[in-house]
């Protein structure tokens, strides 16, 4: 009998805690409630909040806690790159908190320690669907902002070889094609977060956009960007035009510039766009990515690239893949070749909790069994620790 | 009801989706009002979903009963799981058909939860209407022999 007892208990203690749940045994559960009723006697509010709010002081030790951005600076800095969910939950909560992730930490440090002499390092932010990778990088370009360095975000670069009303054939080039809409939607966006730089930045060649308008050398790219505005069918130079001169003028060392691409794998994917004839494009031959390339390029200094892959935007690649050569390519891996990775995980423990504590706060968990420890280890087990998904549960909760 | 074909993906996350903008629509409110009210505001989606369907549901229904060659409409006690079952009847046909073809389920079903929550909205009228029907044919009553 006592043989038969001790199998079924060391078989009992083999199995995951997210199982007792399901079983209901009560002696495993009170052992794990009575641990956890110790740790949470500090306040809630010492583990997930902070009040260090300038990116640039960040720290180990505020790992897992969130910050509070001003929603003025919000809508300057992110006009557009932010995640569509987070920005629901801005507008629910009318705050913005991001937490502080090692990721993002580790980042930082290297950006605060750049030698502005040496060509601008790339570093690629990794990781499965939902780990955070996006707010990783709207984290280091809130950092940058506060720098006041300036700040050339894609916030996506899969929608501009996807979904193209209007192509039109590049005067410029004849290979290549314009795509109108997308790029004086970037500009009138480039324009709202790097407002205060652009009529200090002098160009230094003439461009002719036809036969009737040039503009001088010497003028502001404040009006480079204004003619992209107004005149759609030249927008795509004109973001032509501008990603050269900053290119060129960032090695001067009047501004740093800090070059953020979220879904950097479009730039060498496959497009979904064709010609008249039904032929498909590939991405060489859109302008905007062809310029896009060349930034990505490491030949200049004063600034640094921080890029993003993503599978959620990507266009014929397994859903389960996250790592640099599957997403990237043979081609994309080439070009990107000497690149810092940085993998983004799911949340340890501590996040996790964090989250949670935050959510509590904010009310957002409304459910009565969320508070408990039950609901908090329920939810561990269904999201596996994947932000994204932890968050898609809390909504309905 | 909600589920079509079998698919039940589909109908578990239209209503997830559903509870979701009730829960968004509550704290939009919530930050609007005033500290007094503040405590009058539910925000649980829950809470919401199950009061309303109660206050959907009718009372006293009606049957069509065979008499001398015609159906007359006689008031008849519903049972329980009648009476849940037309609340949620009603809620969906109203969603599904009164309303302008491109608006999405959630955003319908979300709007008429809140409106049945407060007793207001088309569902909570035609459950009135159910009741002043089964009040005009109060003599009809007889007919019924169970």
């Amino acid at each position: 009998m006592l043989k038969g007892v001790t199998r079924l208990v060391s078989r009992v203690h083999k199995l995951d805690p997210g199982h007792f749940l399901r079983l209901g045994t009560q002696a495993p559960q009170s052992l794990a409630a009575h641990l956890d009723n110790q740790v949470s006697f500090e306040s809630p509010r010492a583990i997930s909040c902070t009040s260090e709010n300038d990116p640039a002081k960040h720290e180990e030790k505020h790992e897992g806690q969130h910050y509070n951005l001003p929603l003025q600076d919000m809508k300057t800095i992110f006009p557009h790159g932010l995640p569509p969910r987070y920005a629901m939950q801005m507008k629910t909560f009318n705050e913005a908190c991001l937490m502080v992730r090692k990721p993002a930490l580790e980042l930082l440090h290297y950006l605060k320690n750049t030698n502005f002499a040496h060509p601008a390092v790339r570093y690629v932010l990794y990781g499965e669907k939902g780990t955070g990778k996006t707010l990783s990088l709207c984290h280091i370009i809130h950092f940058c902002a506060k720098q006041d360095w300036l700040i050339l975000h894609i916030p996506d670069a899969h929608l501009w070889v996807k979904d193209c009303r209007d192509l039109l054939q590049s005067s410029y080039n004849k290979q290549r094609f314009d795509q109108p809409l997308e790029a004086s939607v970037w500009l009138k966006n480039f324009k709202t977060t790097n407002e205060r730089f652009l009529n200090q930045i002098k160009i230094q060649e003439k461009y002719v956009w036809n036969k009737r308008e040039s503009i001088e050398k010497g003028s502001s790219l404040g009006e480079v960007v204004e003619q992209g505005i107004t005149r759609v069918r030249n927008a795509t130079d004109a973001v032509g035009i501008v990603l050269k001169e900053l290119k060129r003028q960032s090695s001067l060392g009047i501004f740093h510039l800090l070059v953020a691409v979220d879904g950097v794998n479009a730039l060498w994917g496959r497009t979904t766009l064709k010609r008249e004839d039904k032929s498909p494009i590939a991405a060489e031959e859109l302008a905007l990515i062809h310029n896009l390339r060349k930034m990505v390029k490491n030949d200049w200094n004063g600034g640094a690239i921080v890029m993003t892959l993503s599978q959620t935007g990507s266009l014929f690649k397994p859903r389960k893949a996250y790592l640099p050569q599957e997403l990237l390519g043979k081609e994309g891996f080439d070009a990107l070749d000497p690149f810092i990775p940085i993998l983004v995980g799911n949340y340890n423990p501590k996040e996790f909790e964090s989250c949670i504590q935050y959510y509590l706060e904010n009310s957002w968990l409304q459910h009565e069994k969320a508070h408990t420890e039950e609901g908090k280890k329920e939810l561990l087990f269904l999201s596996n620790g994947n932000p994204g998904q932890l968050e898609r549960l809390c909504a309905y909760l | 009801m909600m589920m079509k074909g079998g698919n039940k993906v589909l109908a578990r996350s239209l209503m997830t989706q559903t509870l979701e903008a009730v829960k968004r629509k509550q704290f939009k409110k919530f930050h609007a009002a005033s500290s007094e009210e503040q405590a009058t505001i539910e925000r649980n989606p829950y809470t919401i979903f199950h009061q309303a369907l109660k206050n959907c549901e009718p009372v006293i229904g009606l049957a069509p009963i065979l008499k001398g060659g015609r159906f007359y409409q006689v008031p008849v006690p519903l049972s329980d799981r009648r009476r849940r079952f037309l609340a949620m009847k009603w809620m969906i046909t109203e969603c599904r058909e009164k309303k302008h073809r491109r608006t999405l389920m959630p955003e319908k079903l979300s709007q008429e939860l809140l409106q049945a929550f407060h007793n207001q909205g088309p569902v909570v009228k035609r459950k009135h209407d159910m009741h002043k029907m089964a009040e005009a044919n109060r003599a009809l009553a007889h007919y019924r022999w169970w």
